[in-house]
């Protein structure tokens, strides 16, 4: 992991100065050899120079001299050699030119010398030849006067005597020349060993020149290969690292991994800014993990089924779990859209052609296809299921595109709308309840009752007269169309809303028939149609019997006292109903249960549902008390109660079967003792006595502690014959205020307040309550009873079982 | 001059089309098949876009939309399909002949008539 902050790793020596460097250190060597050989040169040179400038130059001179001294010694002996010879005067002649000659190159050669720069040694030789020349030129000069008298034509005397004189000259001239012939042959000698001396010189310059600038080029051969070899390696090396870094990430997919930054060069800042490419790299694609997760977990979680279509009517492999259970399979990737959603549909062939070819026309095209298609979509449709149940799913159809507006998938949003659409069919069908009732309320009752028998013999007539009728007959139709005629007017007389439009449709059908004889004589469509009408009319005898507990001609005015819903309270719900969003579920079960109120406050129930309340509270109550929840049962002999006394019911009974609890049934342990079930059995009858209403209730208990009831109602003088009153009069003990038997104040009863109020609630309402022996233990401690509640009989309604 | 042309062999739904692209201010000629088809863009350059039935006695509308491409060398015209199925085959030789929309039979005018009239300047 790379733990170097940006400005440390720009400190690093770059690549672009490396590489610079070597240059100029390769550079410097060459010119550094070059300088050094151009020395060695320069050195060699000035010694050749020197050489050739002095010492040989000088050499030559004293060379020449020292020929010029031999000539002269020529000369000199050709002279004596032809003494002998007289008259040859031109001989001489020429020996004196030759002579002559000689002379002036020696005094050539010697001049020339003699302006030569000299060394020391030199200098010493060259001034003692200096003073050896003169002496010699003196007697030398004497040569001349002789050598020119023998050119001119002589006697032989003269001749003689001249060549005598030049022998004696000669003489004199011997130790002159021998001084002057050595210092010049010193001279030459010591030159010429300067000169050879000089030229080794030059040479060994050379040979040294040349040995440094040998190994100077191999050390700069040789530091230049090395320090190549470094900087390469120092550039390499992080370089394969890096690559084999990039290669393991594109491999292993691991964003993770970073490369080291090890050196600070353009390197270091590549793998610097390679790392932070990555770690973008990293985030972006831990960001796209997290959303695909998100997606996916939506996909698993939303309770929508989801799915997307692509070329082909194929459906993506990704697609939302609840799909599998709105569909009722888990085959859903890559099937045919047409097959999976719409076979066993209600959906006719040419529709789903239309949608088959909207799919196609929108997947790979522009974005407007889907805007110009999008309304062939299906959006709700009936699909039967495996197992034969119809479901009804509602679709949503979206597009996906890409970033060029084309087309890539449509995305389908599967609901599950069944419930939704039975609850919606379920708030029409209490829609249709509550404005019949709205209409039924709206007639006196005796008239209603006249109303639906009259119809039913007419709607039977009918039915008898279109069984009996094979074939299309004037009279017959007239009859029927005059019944239901009839029907229709009366209905409409009363504002029966419903029933006259179920009615005209019937007497249409007639009427039609009337008006054109040619028509087909349908005998099971009309009884069909006759049937909904018969229908219709039981469902409206039925709301008034039941629901409105109008049975029978009725009193008059009675029971529209007694209803405790209004006109108004209907009207409200039914604007309830209609307000309700049809595909909202919550909505749709808030205005059911609305109905469901409104109907139960105007309606009847079955005591069992009025109590269930409290029944449901008994378990828990026996559990208080130590004892098993007890059995309940119910015998209804065809009775239902209002819905508007359910409260009082409901107060009544909480009471009284608190008290059975308490009271009345035992522990287990003490039942199965006395050989009962563990559990105790209450049981309630529903009855008509005496023009009332009763329900009586019962338990198998230990009966009414008739004993104890006694003794307390004696001590607190509450009984009006003493010790002579009968089981009778000690019950009745118990309605009285301020009576109670319980021994400790339970949580259950005994505060003395019970069953006054109870008697209250009940005579409240026009009724009473008692209780009455079931057995013949008249003066016993304990006595079987059951508790009896009568109320008016316009709180229940007597309905066949 | 128009800006639309229609082609279609039914007279009911040409007539349909027509109309109800005449009633949303947008000026209209009409061809019976590909070969009137055609010859009505021939003679008629300001035509901006083409909306076609498929099957057609004739020339069916995409060997027209290969025409236009190709004989006519129109490349800027805007052709739109009329169609009641849809084939990959058909879509491919749509694609190469540069349509740009398909529009399964019924037509939805409210649907179509934003698209159209800026497909048709």
């Amino acid at each position: 992991m790379s733990s170097k902050t940006d400005s440390e790793i720009k400190k690093g020596i770059q690549i672009k100065t490396k590489l610079r460097l070597t240059l100029a250190l390769s550079s410097l060597g060459l010119a550094f050899m070059c300088a050094l050989g151009i020395i060695g040169m320069n050195r060699a040179l000035t010694t050749i120079t020197y050489l050739g400038e002095t010492k040989l130059q000088a050499a030559l001179n004293v060379g020449q001299m020292q020929g010029s001294l031999l000539k002269l010694g020529g000369i000199n002996k050709a002279v004596l050699e032809y003494k002998d010879v007289s008259g040859e005067y031109r001989l001489f002649e020429g020996l004196k030119a030759d002579r002559d000659d000689v002379l002036l190159d020696l005094k050539e050669a010697w001049e020339r010398y003699e302006k030569l720069p000299k060394d020391e040694e030199e200098q010493q030789l060259w001034a003692s030849l200096v003073d050896s020349s003169k002496l010699w030129e003196k007697a030398d000069k004497k040569l001349d006067a002789p050598l020119i008298e023998l050119s001119a034509r002589h006697d032989k005397a003269t001749h003689e005597k001249l060549m005598f004189q030049y022998e004696g000259f000669l003489r004199d001239i011997k130790t002159g020349e021998t001084y002057m012939t050595d210092g010049v042959s010193g001279l030459y000698r010591y030159l010429s060993e300067a000169s050879v001396k000089a030229s080794n010189d030059a040479i060994a310059v050379v040979e040294q020149s040349k040995k440094q600038m040998i190994g100077l080029a191999a050390g700069i051969i040789l530091f230049s290969l090395l320090f190549g070899i470094l900087m390469s390696r120092s550039i390499h090396k992080p370089l394969t690292r890096m690559i084999e870094a990039i290669g393991d990430i594109e491999k292993n997919d691991d964003f993770s991994r970073r490369v080291e930054v090890q050196t600070h060069d353009e390197i270091g800042v590549t793998i610097v800014a390679f790392n932070g490419m990555i770690a973008k790299i990293e985030a972006s694609s831990a960001q796209l993990r997290q959303k695909t997760n998100d997606i996916q977990t939506m996909l698993q979680n939303m309770p929508q089924g989801i799915l997307t279509i692509v070329d082909g009517g194929l459906i993506h492999s990704e697609y939302s779990a609840y799909l599998e259970t709105i569909l009722e399979t888990d085959k859903i990737a890559g099937r045919q859209v047409m097959d999976l959603l719409f076979a066993n549909s209600n959906l006719g062939a040419d529709t789903l052609s239309q949608v088959e070819a909207v799919g196609g026309a929108c997947i790979g095209e522009d974005i407007m296809n889907f805007e110009f298609n999008s309304h062939l979509m299906v959006t709700e449709f009936e699909k039967t299921m495996a197992d034969g149940r119809v479901k009804s799913l509602e679709l949503s159809w979206s597009a996906i595109t890409d970033d060029s507006d084309m087309i890539v998938s449509l995305m389908l949003c599967v609901r599950d709308v069944t419930e939704l659409r039975k609850l919606a069919a379920e708030a029409g069908e209490q829609k249709r309840e509550l404005e019949i009732i709205g209409e039924i309320l709206a007639v006196n009752q005796e008239k209603f009752h006249e109303f639906i028998s009259g119809s039913t013999q007419f709607v039977e007539e009918n039915q008898a007269l279109i069984k009996n009728t094979d074939t299309l007959q004037t009279d017959v139709i007239s009859q029927l169309f005059r019944n239901m005629h009839t029907i229709k007017g009366n209905a409409r007389t009363y504002a029966l809303q419903h029933l006259t439009n179920v009615v005209h449709e019937a007497e249409q059908t007639y009427d039609d028939l009337r008006q054109n004889p040619e028509l087909e004589w349908n005998q099971t469509a009309l009884l069909e149609q006759l049937q909904s009408v018969a229908d219709l009319l039981a469902k409206y005898e039925k709301i008034n019997e039941v629901t409105l507990g109008r049975k029978g001609p009725g009193r008059r005015g009675s029971v529209e006292r007694y209803l405790m819903v209004d006109k108004e309270h209907i009207h409200d719900t039914l604007l309830q109903l209609e307000s309700a969003n049809m595909s909202s579920m919550h909505d749709l079960v808030e205005a059911h249960k609305a109905v469901r109120r409104t109907l139960r406050l105007l309606g009847t129930e079955h005591i069992g549902e009025t109590l269930d309340g409290v029944f449901e509270s008994l378990p828990s109550l026996a559990a208080e008390l130590g004892k098993e929840a007890p059995v309940i049962s119910i015998e209804e002999h065809g009775y239902v109660v209002r819905g508007q006394v359910s409260g009082i019911l409901k107060n009544v009974f909480m009471h009284l079967l608190r008290n059975s609890m308490d009271h009345g049934l035992e522990a287990a342990e003490v039942r199965t003792a006395k050989g009962k079930s563990a559990a105790g059995n209450i049981k309630l009858e529903l009855g008509s006595e005496g023009g009332q209403f009763t329900i009586r209730l019962g338990d198998d208990g230990k009966g009414l502690a008739l004993g104890r009831i006694r003794r307390i109602a004696l001590e607190k003088n509450m009984l009006p014959n003493g010790e002579q009153s009968s089981d009778e009069e000690v019950a009745k003990v118990i309605f009285q205020a301020g009576f109670s038997t319980a021994e400790a104040v339970t949580e259950v009863s005994g505060r003395g307040v019970g069953m006054d109020a109870v008697q209250d609630f009940v005579a409240r309402e026009g009724g009473s309550i008692h209780f009455e022996f079931v057995d013949n233990a008249e003066g016993a401690d304990f006595r079987q009873f059951q508790t009896v509640v009568s109320l008016p009989d316009k709180f229940a309604v007597h309905i066949e079982a | 001059m128009a800006q639309i042309l229609v082609v279609d062999d039914s007279s009911t739904v040409r007539n349909e089309v027509c109309d109800f692209l005449k009633a949303n201010g947008l000026t209209v000629t009409s061809a019976v098949d590909g070969k009137d088809g055609l010859d009505k863009l021939r003679a008629d350059p300001s035509i901006k876009l083409v909306v076609s039935d498929v099957n057609m006695p004739n020339m069916d509308g995409l060997t027209m939309a290969e025409k236009i491409r190709g004989e006519l060398r129109n490349t800027t015209v805007n052709i739109i399909m009329l169609t009641t199925e849809n084939s990959p085959s058909m879509k491919e030789r749509g694609k190469a002949a540069g349509i740009k929309g398909w529009i399964v039979k019924p037509f939805s005018g409210a649907a179509v008539i934003a698209t159209f009239k800026k497909l048709a300047v």
